[in-house]
């Protein structure tokens, strides 16, 4: 089981840094808004991952907060870039 | 087990070296909004970091400015700038050789100072463990925190206090139009509001026993309000005058009427051991909404009006 946690959770942190590329090259502000709220999702996945592993029950409340804060961060987005940071 | 130390290794080395490009990165970039995305995935991988330095507690303190505020308000201030062209640079090129030599020579301190720190300290955490049961709560980062190293907190929330009154001091409110708010977002709203405020209650009671406190659970309650300013709802308008320098002061107030009141009976912010956790948690409560408030103030990045002041 040991190695099954952290060999997702490896494979998950790998995910996450291969869409950094999405946010490096856009082209649009929604492309790489959607790539980092990507990111807040696996995140979430490999803080459970880590709590199980390692049997830390606080970071399900670290994942938690990623899970709920995430949609403060578009809704910013989406208030306040929106359409206007198009094809920067 | 040896394969299992080897993928431990891995994973915190492609996080560290996640860390340092991103931050190469965020800093190179001549977009501005990719740079605040940037910073915001900068925070995420941060909080994975803390969880592997074994500090949930700073993790969660990330989690919840990193992913709920921070993000929010660089795209905030991001909006009122005026537009550039991204060719243009962003400032005057001729210094920048100069600060490069200034960064590379703290750098160079820092390593020094890193390579110079002892193979394996003791600390105070052992001799915290000793004292933890006259603390008043279960957990060591709360009683360094609240009880033990008090002053420190009562200086931070000061700190908060200096920097909205920083931002204050750059003008009051200007009425700005808002697009009018679609079903989604209204539903969102009020799904989300409920349990960021429940999340946060929960936060600060956890703090005791668990991971948790006065500035998480003050970053959640501020993201809630942000939401709602986000949302529209004029909560600036209720939050004017003396009800929110109320708010504004009661988590410093609290802290330094018990730092006097302690003060005469024995020392600074040394609380009776039978009172200590009740004495905490008031704290706490007080912090939290001080915290919260001034967070949500310092998002709308100006002063609100007080009813007497023309509109």
């Amino acid at each position: 089981m040991d190695m099954l946690y952290l060999g997702v959770a490896f494979f998950l942190l790998l995910n996450l840094l291969a869409g950094l590329w999405r946010v490096l090259r856009g082209p649009s502000a929604a492309d790489r808004m959607l790539a980092s709220q990507l990111f807040g999702t696996t995140a979430v996945a490999i803080l459970l991952l880590l709590a199980e592993r390692f049997a830390t029950p606080a970071l399900r409340d670290v994942a938690l907060l990623f899970a709920l804060l995430a949609a403060v961060t578009a809704v910013a987005f989406v208030r306040r870039i929106g359409s206007s940071h198009e094809r920067q | 087990m040896e394969k299992v130390t080897l993928l431990i290794m891995l994973f915190d080395l492609l996080l560290g070296l996640g860390l340092l490009w991103l931050a190469w990165q965020l800093l190179e970039s001549r977009n501005l909004f990719k740079a605040v995305v940037l910073f915001v995935a900068f925070g995420l991988l941060m909080a994975l970091a803390w969880v592997r330095l074994d500090a949930p507690d700073v993790a969660l303190a990330e989690a919840a400015i990193g992913a709920g505020l921070t993000g929010a308000l660089l795209m905030a201030a991001l909006a009122k700038l005026p537009s550039r062209d991204k060719s243009e640079p962003l400032a005057d090129e001729k210094g920048h050789w100069l600060l490069r030599l200034a960064l590379l020579l703290v750098a160079a301190g820092l390593g020094y100072v890193v390579h110079s720190l002892p193979e394996s300290a003791p600390g105070l955490s052992a001799e915290i463990a000793n004292n933890l049961a006259s603390s008043g709560v279960n957990n060591p980062v709360t009683a360094v925190l609240l009880n033990f190293r008090g002053y420190d907190t009562l200086l931070e929330l000061m700190v908060l206090m200096l920097a909205l009154l920083g931002v204050w001091s750059l003008g009051i409110e200007r009425s700005t139009r808002e697009e009018p708010v679609g079903p989604v977002l209204t539903t969102l709203v009020q799904f989300l509001t409920p349990l960021l405020i429940l999340v946060a209650a929960y936060l600060l009671w956890a703090g005791a026993d668990a991971p948790g406190g006065a500035f998480q659970a003050g970053a959640v309650l501020a993201a809630a309000m942000v939401l709602l300013l986000l949302a529209g709802w004029p909560l600036q308008g209720l939050l004017t005058g003396v009800a929110l320098r109320l708010m504004l002061v009661a988590g410093p107030a609290t802290f330094v009427a018990l730092a006097g009141l302690t003060l005469l009976d024995a020392q600074l912010l040394a609380y009776p051991p039978q009172h200590a956790g009740k004495l905490i948690l008031l704290l706490e409560v007080a912090a939290t909404l001080s915290i919260a408030v001034t967070l949500a103030a310092l998002f709308l990045g100006y002063r609100p009006r007080t009813n007497k002041e023309p509109g």
